[in-house]
């Protein structure tokens, strides 16, 4: 049996009818989110006025004025939220954010990586935070629902600072940011200006030990390391090279810094360290040159600074017992400078 | 003796089609937003009169904004996944052949990573870029996998399989080099990824796109679908019964490869529904093309669209890649059939 | 076995006597060549050969291994063209058929069927109707119905719904035999039958074809090596040597003994038998 004409047009006809029936269905799909938007639009207007900023992308994202609702996708952007005591208006955070440990109570929508849109949705937020480094389609469908979405994307320490006062001006504690910001900023100055005078030291930051990854010169971490200072001794410029021992080897740097999670204590990462063949023999396991940081290095978030002093203190012991000193031997040393000027002058 | 007839294919269709639906109206419920099966109907049944005033906007949102663009993308890269494995499966006379052992989801991958790499944030980009990849990989196979001027199977399997591994090493070296931090996101992009909304606001346009395209190729390849059982049974022996066998296999060639390009450009590298759905198709309903190809396309949605629901909702709120779910699915699913065929 | 039930389609009464067979298959002055490559000299010359078949004929084109039989079956097939000369099948030269025509006209039987995935034998034997019709096609009852006859005809009613990977050998080749008679071809081309059957699976054949020619009309060509086989079932031999057409004309014709000697490499004897039909023996003492 041929498959006869009738059978075409009924399949043509059932053709049509799907085909009509999808277009309808789609364009109202449109019709709906430009709808959607447009109510979002509404109501935001009915309740005040709306802004347009521009974020840390370039992107104009238009904002509440008065923002209520807040959604973050990134652990660090949940901590800037709390450190601003906005944690009142966070309605919805990701599985990782735990820090502080009251963030993990907060209604979750999913990874940074893969968060589920209809979650974020869920929460009717008036505006969600992302990081710029994480997926950028749920940036893209946000925003095509009508959701302002505010991305951060800190390439330095210097560039943290602005963020966060940024983000504070965004959702509306410009007062708290700037305060914020100041504090941080002041503390880091006190701490350049601790070791102004010492040197650099060497080391190598491990990501990752087996395949051994450790951080180029041009990441976020290496600058928060500059302002603990300490220099990575690898020069490359790929966000995570992935060094052979050997390399290490040559490189003999003076200290190993590593930011492991869960956190370990120092003298326990060097008994560990000392352990190994290989990690044994360099020279900073030897010398016990072996320095734990808090995984707050890892992302930009105020909790940075407190991660770069404890480094400093670690790597330059001496600048800081001399500075707790300095204050009641100021004078003294004053006074001994003075009177080895006079001697100077009276050797002769 | 009982021939295949249309009517029987149209019976067999129905019946998927019905699987289908309820597949659909469970998708359609399941989700982090909470709406009941009577709210989805409701909010289907005025949507599709015209009520949009009767509809809250959530829902309105949640169904026709998130959900069911989801569910249609799943649908086609099913259907299209699918047929491209019954088709590669008879052009590589291999029951283990699926739409990717010819290097094109490596391709479109390494477009992906380029696009990733160079215009991160522009929408479509990636789309473009992989189809681009794939249509690439598609012709370098071709020229490889010809022997005396004509594809040859055997010819065709070791140019597609040595040109995957390159592609691969190339995507490797890529990820480890490039100083790119978007690349994190290829992760889930090379599992097979349904979450990507459309790139594009003009959604029916975009669909539409991806239908026309289905249909053309997946028509193409039916049209062969006489020709394939005869060629199932011997090249020569299909030849000395008039096949133009070269031409069946230029016409399969190009049609499945277009078709995985399609489904790996707008989803990533979903592995096993290509392999699977045509041979469970086969245990169900035998291994007539005619039947087999429309079979496929309606048993591949079905698969993708539970198995993106089961990715959505089993870890909720965290989405595992739809990929996953096929892989971890799959197997016990094939081993069970198999053990249960009576012969 | 008669054809069972099929009506008018393939009701065959016996040939009237006298009457006149229609010429099947006309070779005249066919031959081929290949090389290796395009431009390098001829490795294997086949003919010029002349020979023709009418209906009701087994005609064998016999010989050792390599002397072209292969390659004079291809010719037949339409499969190559020949370098110079003519073969005709129901008067039209092959290799200018369109594919499906020939299809139609010419059903080439395979030794082996390599299935890849479980096919019935009904399913199997109505893919010959291929043929005929549009490309992407529906069974008709008519195809049900030849293939249904073609199956009679060989005696494999039996097998109808059994698995085509379930079959013995002989039972296979009878399925594949029908699918070639599915195909309602003029010209019946067997390349080696006989090969993986034991003497009474090959002596069945041979009767099976004799009555299919006999009873329904077919030319049957057949490539074989076998030369008692040929004699006792062929009307008409074509004896390759080399690619040389040697000699063409009934078994008592061509079967002489330094003839046989010499192409065949072996020491034979030629017994003429009370049939007419020449038996070939080795010669005891070597």
């Amino acid at each position: 049996m041929r498959i006869g004409r009738n059978a075409w047009i009924g399949a043509a006809g059932t053709l049509a009818i799907v085909l009509m029936a999808a277009h309808g269905a789609a364009a109202r799909v449109q019709s709906s989110e430009k709808d959607l938007a447009r109510a979002g639009a509404e109501t935001n207007a009915k309740a005040a006025a709306t802004r347009t900023v521009t974020d840390e992308s370039g992107r104009r994202v238009t904002v509440p004025v008065n923002v209520q609702r807040i959604v973050s996708l990134a652990p660090n952007l949940t901590e800037t939220v709390y450190a601003l005591g906005l944690e009142d208006k966070l309605v919805g955070d990701t599985d990782f954010c735990d820090v502080p440990a009251a963030a993990k109570q907060k209604a979750h929508i999913g990874g940074p990586q893969n968060p589920s849109l209809e979650a974020i949705v869920a929460l009717r937020p008036d505006l969600v935070l992302a990081a710029a480094i994480d997926r950028w389609e749920t940036v893209n469908a946000l925003t095509r629902l009508g959701i302002p979405v505010y991305t951060s994307d800190p390439h330095t320490v210097n560039d943290l600072l602005e963020s966060v006062q940024k983000m504070a001006e965004v959702m509306g504690a410009e007062q708290r940011g700037a305060a914020l910001a100041a504090d941080l900023r002041s503390r880091l100055e006190k701490l350049q200006a601790k070791l102004a005078d010492r040197p650099m030291e060497h080391v190598l930051f491990v990501v990752w030990e087996d395949p051994l990854i450790t951080i180029g010169q041009k990441t976020f971490i290496a600058d928060a390391l500059r302002y603990a200072g300490a220099e990575s001794a690898v020069l490359s410029d790929q966000d995570w090279p992935q060094l052979s021992f050997e390399e290490v080897v040559r490189l003999q740097p003076d200290y190993i810094v590593l930011a492991p999670d869960p956190e370990i204590t120092s003298a326990a990462a060097l008994a560990d360290l000392r352990s190994r063949g290989g990690w044994r023999d360099l020279r900073a396991v030897e010398l016990g040159h072996v320095a734990v940081m808090s995984d707050e290095v890892n992302k930009p978030s105020p909790g940075l600074v407190d991660a770069i002093e404890e480094l400093a203190q670690e790597l330059h012991p001496d600048a800081f017992a001399r500075a707790a000193k300095e204050s009641t031997m100021a004078q003294g040393s004053r006074r001994a400078e003075a009177n080895e000027r006079e001697c100077a002058t009276c050797a002769h | 003796m009982r021939p295949l007839t249309p009517r029987r294919i149209l019976g067999i269709c129905g019946l998927l089609m019905g699987v289908l639906f309820v597949a659909v109206v469970l998708a359609l419920r399941m989700g982090a937003y909470p709406i009941g099966v009577t709210d989805i109907v409701k909010t289907l049944f005025h949507g599709a009169i015209g009520r949009w005033d009767e509809i809250p906007s959530e829902y309105r949102l949640v169904v026709f904004g998130l959900r069911l663009p989801r569910i249609a993308l799943g649908i086609l890269v099913g259907a299209s996944l699918s047929v491209a494995g019954a088709g590669f499966q008879a052009l590589l006379r291999n029951p283990l052949a699926d739409p990717y052992v010819l290097g094109v989801s490596s391709g479109a991958a390494l477009g992906a990573i380029i696009s990733l790499a160079v215009v991160p944030h522009v929408p479509g980009a990636i789309q473009a870029a992989a189809f681009a990849g794939a249509a690439l990989t598609i012709t370098a196979v071709y020229l490889l996998g010809r022997r005396g001027g004509q594809l040859d199977s055997a010819t065709l399997l070791l140019a597609g399989i040595v040109t995957a591994s390159f592609l691969s090493a190339v995507i490797m070296f890529l990820m480890t080099t490039l100083t790119g931090r978007d690349l994190r996101g290829m992760a889930f992009w090379l599992m097979g990824d349904l979450a990507s909304p459309p790139p594009t606001t003009n959604v029916l346009g975009w669909f539409g796109f991806l239908f026309f395209v289905f249909v053309v190729a997946a028509g193409a390849i039916y049209t062969t679908s006489s020709d394939l059982n005869l060629i199932l049974t011997g090249e020569q022996e299909a030849r000395h019964l008039g096949v133009n066998v070269n031409r069946v296999k230029l016409v399969v060639y190009v049609g499945a490869s277009i078709l995985t390009g399609l489904a790996v450009s707008v989803s990533g590298a979903i592995g096993y529904v290509g392999l699977l759905v045509p041979h469970v198709m086969r245990m169900l309903f035998g291994t007539d093309y005619r039947l087999l190809i429309p079979a496929s396309v309606i048993g591949g949605a079905i698969a993708i669209v539970v198995a993106d629901t089961l990715a959505r909702t089993v870890v909720a709120p965290t989405e595992l890649p739809v990929g996953a779910m096929t892989a971890l699915a799959g197997a016990p699913v094939f081993i069970y059939l198999m053990r249960r065929r009576v012969r | 076995m008669r054809a069972a039930g099929s009506g008018a389609i393939l009701a065959n009464p016996a040939g009237m006597p006298g009457e006149r067979r229609a010429v099947r298959l006309k070779v005249e002055q066919a031959s081929y060549a290949y090389a290796a490559t395009d431009r390098s000299a001829p490795k294997f010359t086949l003919g010029p050969a002349s020979f023709g078949a009418e209906q009701r004929e087994i005609v064998t084109i016999l010989g050792p291994n390599a002397s072209g039989k292969s390659t004079m079956l291809r010719l037949l097939a339409g499969l190559i063209k020949p370098l110079s000369g003519r073969i005709e099948v129901d008067g039209t030269e092959v290799c200018e058929l369109e594919l499906r025509t020939r299809a139609q006209r010419i059903a080439l039987v395979q030794q082996e069927s390599e299935l890849l995935f479980p096919l019935r034998v009904w399913e199997y034997v109505l893919q010959g109707r291929y043929p005929y019709g549009r490309r992407l096609r529906f069974e008709s009852e008519e195809d049900c119905l030849l293939a249904g006859n073609a199956l009679a005809q060989v005696g494999a009613d039996a097998l109808r719904d059994r698995w085509m990977d379930h079959l013995s050998g002989g039972e296979k080749q009878r399925v594949i035999l029908a699918r070639a008679l599915a195909q309602q071809p003029s010209l019946l081309l067997l390349d080696e039958p006989t090969q993986h059957l034991d003497i009474g699976g090959k002596v069945e054949l041979l009767r099976r074809l004799r009555k299919l020619a006999d009873g329904n009309r077919y030319t049957v060509i057949v490539v074989t090596h076998e030369l008692n086989l040929a004699a006792e079932f062929s009307d008409r031999i074509v004896l390759l040597h080399k690619g040389k057409c040697l000699r063409v004309g009934t078994a008592a014709e061509v079967y002489e003994q330094g003839l046989l000697e010499e192409v065949f490499e072996a020491p034979l004897d030629v017994e003429m038998r009370t049939s007419g039909r020449p038996r070939v023996i080795l010669r005891e003492g070597n």
